[in-house]
């Protein structure tokens, strides 16, 4: 990135961001341009005797494990697990402690941004808060004048984070109706399905469970708090028994029992097969089902009368049909502590929303439901909810989405999908906004804590959709690629340097969280708060002028009534005018005490004082056994019927299969000479966002793409050796992995590498963004993408 | 005032420069400063980069350097022991060469201590905490005390021998003697005691480093009185060089007997780590062309086929002696190290480790070879300065003492 | 006066790598993958897909094994490394020569060189971090998820690690080397 100084201002030491990186590796024990002052490079410091420790919630990935931040001498040399969190168990992952290194990244934005050049050029030049304010009022202005104040000409995209909730405050007063964020990237169906089947989205009790089936949710890779941590101190003939599905021999395939190298994309078959089973040889929990089915009889006429045999699915999914009797067996003989496990990072492939249907119903064969050893729903601790004023603007639009016109058509549902959740599809908005099909003109974009560039399906469609908008505002800490296609970039400063909205975690032993300050934000940067606020400041008043141009129903209120008592409810400040403090304080104003002990210890839930306690060196007690929440609606299902839906006949109105039904085009077929991509996670890295971390690039630096051993030797294709892979969306080129743990047509490689940032110095043009060949295919139900039914090609360069 | 230590030449910078001025001697010369030249540069650069200007590695911290420096000293013992044979053991062909092989143990463990010092990381600091806190334990520790024992012992037989005080040069030719054998089978056993290199571990390397000291010994003896002789030869030192090549060829067939046994033992069984370091070693070519080949087979031949009558072409043979040696040098420290302390796969994008490697880099090279020049300006300066022949047949030193 | 060493329940690990960022965070490690002084290791897979062996999988988290009898410890001529007096083996820069003695004789490759002081470095159970300020876990103890690492006091019967070593067959990395690692791999 190439900045011009303004000439009021300059940093001591050094003065403008890293000179474009050649992409050579920087020597990692020298001291950079040190912007930091006395910390060393990279922040690799030891700890010593003094400091203090300050309780933060690590914001890396979505666990928000419970860390204490040393400090000593206003450096933080350390984030030593915080053992008062029943979620994460006193632990920090890989990421955890490599939160030093965000906070000192070299690369990290400081000041903010207005672009200079052509957009992806990584030109800008830095300015004030004040000026990127103005420019950011002076062009919303403008849009939302030409746009006659539809509100809805913006669009609203935020990544995951405990802060997602203060910029989704700003979205709603804004009054604009298009929001996407992560979830159908992500989890958007299983959520969904379970909430359909079972009334909410489970977690899984494997501090109990005796048998766990764990398909494609690779936990000791893509670690999920307490589940990874519970799970594998008991696999492996010390208590649970575990059944890793899984096209490829990952991490837990590693600590499993039994590994099944299923055809990518066809558990659905596997399912269907083990309901078969159980239905046929009646294992399921008689009484559990008579009590708590709903349309159980319909179910299994539907899954016997269509022969969902073991062998049938043996051809389909690659398993053994004795295996798939011997499981289901295994299975129900240990229900109801039996778990097929959720999943949370779902959409292999388009029948993903039936395949999590399957495996609700198939758990609730078992009983296994809000209990203990099964899926629990567990209690979550109230905080007091403020909620924001959503003031009404007349010409704000509906959401951009195009409605199918005749059910008896078959075309019910939307463009996309068959129905819109909250989160929306991002790849099918994105892809009608390319086409010209939005029902109105989207001009500009807020993107808070989110990297579509390199997170969505198809990068160079996002890239294209980023390049076409009037207005880009982009929200970060890192100059990642999304950021390179902004107009306007305004640095938010790292989660240890913020307080953020207190939280709080259900499940089996609940707890509230708070993150608190560690240090003071560095160089200019904000907390999302703070940014708003300025930025609210600026953009109130003249925007409220705009609707008060175009909006006859609010010139009427403001006759009827005065403009100071109208703009009240449309003054986009007022959700920004409290400190974080006093809003956390307010939130938990219902537990006496609590305000304080979470800004001294970081957690709090009744009763801690007395329940939590130090067992051993390693582990605590936060909850004893008999005040555990494993059953909080007896043992029966949050539906509406408190039952197990088996049938949803609403659904077939949208055109979507009321019952999990196999269709042939699931089946699993790779087309010669062509590879199934895979794609996933190692622990080390979260997605995209860890991709410059310099202490987690020491433990991989560049991702590879995994190659089944035979094939590359028939290949003539080495470890380490350039391949080019490429599909319909496009091509990158990464090191080769042969290896005997991945089958003969299918090809993996991690998702979170190949940035074309040139503000990342570590991260350029380094290994492969999976996205950039990952076709834009999405499942029909809620639009979410579907990332494992891409093929390509493979080329030795 | 030396002159009162031992009788010397001039020892000036003109006697330096006046020497016979054909095509041997100036190649000679021309080669010798340009390896000096090549140690500074090298020295330059490790100045500049520290250790960073080597190719030594985590598991392979042992290197050329280190292969040099036993180079150097296993020659040093080896002219050591092969001259106490003259003038502490009274074999009546060996008496002769006692100065001119002492003085030769001299250059070469001075310049060996150059190398290590190169290699060492803090050499001063190793001067002082040898001293004052010593690990006695470490064959380290017992080889550099000994060895600066034994650099003393040496340098006074040298004087004494010059000086013709003969009582005095035997007393310290046995010290030398005895203390140069404790210190280099203590270098053997710097490698016989690694507990975690099987085919490194226990007796074969402190016994096989006297032996194969006192067969570089007899290499650079022939080369060294091929070179002065220039291949004209009198009769007792005819049969001065035939005791030597006999001497040379037993010792020989009993390395080769040492070694064979050696790889057996460590085949035997396929105990793992042990039977494959030694297969890898079996099955490279430095092993077989330069050790056996160069280092023992050709000279060894010779001898027997000449009956160690073949003067000439052992000499020249013990060329390919010395490049032998440098490779068994060389071979041994790698061959220590060349099996890895860990075998798995600390991160999943690597290949297991499987063998150890090592290449020197330029600048170790530079330090290396540059060495050899300062080895061989040391004999060329001790050729001119002092009196390394037999005094009573020294045609210089009879006509310094009619100077006098 | 104590006799430290760890348990490792090495089942349990899931070869995350939190140890290794933890020990470099609270050590100031250099970054570099030649600066490890712990690390998790893993065997090539066995068996040929989709018939592959789990058991040959096993992950092994490794570090010094501060041995009772150890050869680094044996070979240093100036004693830099030595016991102090928890019988934890540590290195003494201000003695270390960088003869590299230690590194060849060490069983375990459990060092390395520290560039910025030229000396041999490796783990030192934080005995001048965490240890130092009266911690009782280790850096890698405390961060792991699934809680492989157990340190204390073998000397003190009553101790957390002396109670598992009576209850729990373990073992230990290249025993027959003679050099009583100290660090338990519970079976």
């Amino acid at each position: 990135m190439k900045i011009e100084i303004s000439r009021r201002r300059f940093l001591q030491g050094s003065v403008a961001l890293s000179v474009v990186a050649t992409g050579a590796t920087v020597s990692l024990a020298q001291k950079s341009d040190n912007a930091f002052g006395n910390v060393p490079a990279y922040g690799i410091t030891k700890t010593s005797k003094d400091g203090v420790e300050i309780p933060t919630l690590c914001e890396i990935c979505v666990n928000k494990c419970a860390a204490l931040a040393r400090v000593e001498n206003g450096v933080v040399t350390k984030l030593d697990p915080n053992p008062y969190f029943p979620k994460s168990k006193n632990m920090l992952c890989p990421r955890g402690n490599a939160g030093i290194q965000a906070l000192y990244d070299p690369d990290r934005l400081k000041y903010p941004l207005i672009r200079e050049g052509a957009k992806g050029s990584g030109r800008f030049k830095r300015v004030t808060w004040d000026e990127a304010y103005a420019y950011i009022a002076q062009k919303m202005v403008t849009i939302l004048d030409e746009e006659k104040d539809n509100r809805s000409s913006f669009l609203f995209c935020a990544g995951e984070g405990i802060a997602e909730h203060t910029f989704k405050t700003f979205y709603q007063s804004f009054g604009s109706s298009n929001w996407l964020n992560h979830a159908s990237l992500c989890l958007q169906t299983v959520t969904s399905a379970y909430s359909l089947t079972l009334g909410a989205y489970p977690f899984s009790d494997f501090e109990n469970a005796n048998y766990v089936i764990m398909a494609g949710a690779n936990r000791a890779e893509a670690i999920v708090t307490p589940d990874t941590m519970d799970l594998f101190k008991r696999t492996q003939g010390r208590g649970a028994k575990l059944i890793y599905v899984d096209p490829i021999f990952t991490n837990t395939a590693a600590k499993a029992d039994v590994w099944l190298a299923i055809k990518p994309g066809t558990d659905l078959a596997f399912v269907l097969a083990l309901t078969y089973v159980t239905l046929e040889e009646k294992l399921y929990n008689i009484p559990y089902v008579k009590e708590h089915f709903q349309d159980f009889e319909v179910y299994q006429n539907h899954i016997l009368g269509h022969q969902y045999t073991p062998e049938w699915a043996e051809k389909i999914t690659g398993i053994p049909a004795k295996q798939i009797r011997t499981i289901a067996r295994d299975f129900m003989r240990h229900a109801p502590k039996a778990i097929y496990y959720p999943g949370r990072r779902s959409t292999f492939a388009k029948s993903d929303f039936q395949l999590r249907r399957a495996m609700a119903i198939f758990q609730g064969l078992g009983g296994g439901i809000d209990t203990k050893g099964g899926l629990v729903f567990g209690k979550t601790l109230p905080l007091d909810e403020h909620e924001a004023d959503s003031p009404m603007y007349a010409n704000a639009q509906a959401r951009a989405i195009r409605k199918k016109e005749d059910a008896s058509k078959g075309e019910a549902g939307y463009a996309d999908c068959a129905i819109v959740s909250g989160g929306g599809s991002w790849i099918g908005w994105r892809n009608r906004f390319l086409e010209g099909k939005m029902p109105y003109n989207v001009r500009g974009m807020f993107i808070y804590k989110h990297n579509p560039v390199l997170n969505m399906p198809n990068s160079a469609k996002t890239i294209e959709m980023l390049s076409k908008m009037d207005l880009v505002v982009a929200i970060d800490t890192m100059p990642s690629d999304t950021v390179m296609y902004a107009d306007v970039v305004l640095p938010e400063c790292t989660y240890l340097e913020r307080t953020d909205p207190v939280k709080t975690f259900g499940g089996v032993e609940p707890a509230i969280a708070q993150r608190n300050k560690v240090i003071e934000p560095l160089f200019e940067t904000k907390p999302v708060m703070d940014i708003l606020k300025g930025l609210t400041q600026k953009l109130s008043k003249p925007l409220f002028e705009i609707t008060k141009k175009h909006d006859e129903e609010v010139r009427a209120s403001i006759e009827e009534s005065s403009h100071e008592e109208v703009y009240a409810e449309f003054d986009l400040t007022k959700p920004f005018m409290h400190s974080q403090e006093e809003l956390n304080a307010q939130a938990v104003a219902k537990y006496p005490g609590a305000a304080e002990i979470l800004k001294q210890k970081g957690v709090y839930y009744p009763l801690m004082e007395t329940m939590f306690e130090q067992r051993t060196l390693n582990e605590y007690q936060y909850y004893p056994e008999n005040s555990k929440f494993y059953t909080v609606n007896g043992g029966r299902p949050k539906t509406a019927s408190k039952k197990v839906e088996c049938n949803l006949s609403t659904m077939a109105d949208k055109g979507v299969d009321a019952m999990p039904t196999w269709k042939e085009e699931f089946a699993y077929h790779v087309p010669t000479d062509k590879f199934r991509l895979i794609t996933g996670r190692h622990a080390q890295f979260t997605q995209s966002g860890t991709s410059n971390n310099a202490m987690l690039r020491d433990l991989i630096d560049e991702n590879y793409i995994w190659i089944n051993a035979n094939v590359a030797k028939q290949k003539k294709i080495h470890f380490g050796d350039r391949i080019e892979v490429s599909s319909s969306a496009g091509k990158v080129f990464l090191k080769a992995y042969p290896t005997e743990k991945i089958g003969p047509n299918m090809v993996f490689f991690i998702h979170g590498f190949g940035s074309q940032s040139k503000g990342l110095s570590l991260a350029y043009q380094s290994g492969a963004n999976d996205n950039a060949v990952i076709e834009d295919i999405i499942e029909p139900v809620y639009g979410a993408s579907v990332m494992h039914e891409t093929n390509v090609e493979l080329r030795k360069v | 005032m030396l002159n009162a230590l031992l009788p010397h030449k001039e020892i000036s910078l003109k006697s330096i420069f006046s020497f016979e001025k054909n095509t041997f001697n100036i190649v000679m010369a021309v080669v010798t400063v340009a390896l000096i030249v090549a140690f500074l540069v090298g020295f330059g650069n490790y100045a500049l980069h520290g250790h960073h200007a080597y190719g030594v590695s985590k598991e392979h911290p042992w290197g050329l350097l280190i292969s040099m420096y036993i180079f150097f000293v296993v020659s040093s013992t080896g002219l050591c022991i092969i001259s106490s044979l003259g003038h502490v053991f009274h074999i009546k062909s060996f008496e002769f060469i006692g100065k001119r092989a002492i003085f030769g143990a001299i250059i070469t463990i001075v310049s060996g201590f150059c190398v290590i010092g190169l290699e060492i990381g803090h050499p001063i600091r190793m001067v002082i905490y040898n001293t004052i806190s010593p690990g006695f334990t470490s064959a380290i520790w017992g080889m550099g005390a000994l060895y600066s024992v034994y650099l003393f012992l040496i340098i006074m037989e040298f004087i004494f021998l010059s000086r013709d005080e003969h009582k005095w040069s035997k007393f310290f030719g046995l010290g030398g003697l005895l203390i140069g054998i404790a210190a280099h089978s203590n270098l053997g056993a710097v490698f016989g005691f690694l507990v975690g290199r099987p085919l490194a571990n226990g007796v074969f390397y402190p016994v096989y480093f006297i032996l194969s000291a006192m067969i570089t010994g007899c290499y650079l003896l022939f080369l060294m009185y091929g070179y002065r002789y220039k291949m004209q030869f009198t009769e007792e030192m005819e049969k001065f060089l035939m005791h030597l090549g006999r001497l040379l060829g037993l010792l020989i067939a009993i390395l080769v007997f040492f070694e064979f046994w050696r790889f057996l033992t460590a085949i035997y069984g396929r105990v793992p780590e042990r039977s494959d370091t030694a297969l890898h070693v079996l099955s490279s070519k430095s092993f077989w062309f330069g050790e056996v080949l160069l280092g023992m087979a050709i000279p060894f031949f010779i001898i027997l086929y000449s009956k160690a009558k073949a003067i000439k072409a052992t000499i020249y043979a013990s060329i390919g002696g010395m490049v032998g040696i440098f490779f068994m040098r060389y071979n041994l420290v790698h061959d220590t190290l060349v099996y890895p302390m860990q075998t798995m796969k600390i991160k999943e994008y690597q290949l297991a480790p499987t063998w150890v490697e090592y290449a020197p880099t330029l600048t170790e090279w530079a330090i290396a070879l540059g060495s050899m020049g300062i080895c061989l300006a040391l004999y060329y300066i001790g050729e001119n300065f002092f009196f390394l022949d037999p005094n009573k047949e020294d045609e210089y030193f009879k006509h310094y003492v009619d100077e006098e | 006066m104590a006799t430290y060493a760890m348990v490792l329940d090495y089942k349990n690990c899931i070869n995350c790598k939190a140890c290794e960022v933890a020990c470099k965070e609270e050590n100031g490690v250099l970054l570099g993958a030649n600066y490890h002084r712990i690390w998790v290791g893993v065997n090539e897979i066995q068996g040929s897909y989709p018939d592959l062996s789990i058991a040959s999988n096993a992950f092994y988290p490794s570090q010094c094994q501060h041995c009772d009898n150890a050869p680094c410890q044996e070979v240093c001529p100036t004693n830099a490394t030595h016991y102090d007096e928890n019988r934890v083996v540590q290195v003494d820069a201000s003695k270390c020569i960088l003869c590299s003695y230690c590194m060849v004789a060490c069983p375990y490759d459990a060092r390395y060189v520290d560039e910025r002081t030229m000396t041999v470095d490796k783990c030192t159970f934080c005995s001048d971090t965490r240890l130092a300020r009266g911690l009782k876990t280790t850096a890698c103890q405390a961060t792991c998820p699934t809680k492989v690492r157990i340190f204390g006091d073998i000397s003190d019967p009553k101790s957390e690690i002396s109670e598992i070593l009576k209850t729990r067959e373990y073992f230990t990395l290249k025993a027959s080397f003679g050099t009583e690692p100290k660090l338990f791999y519970l079976k």
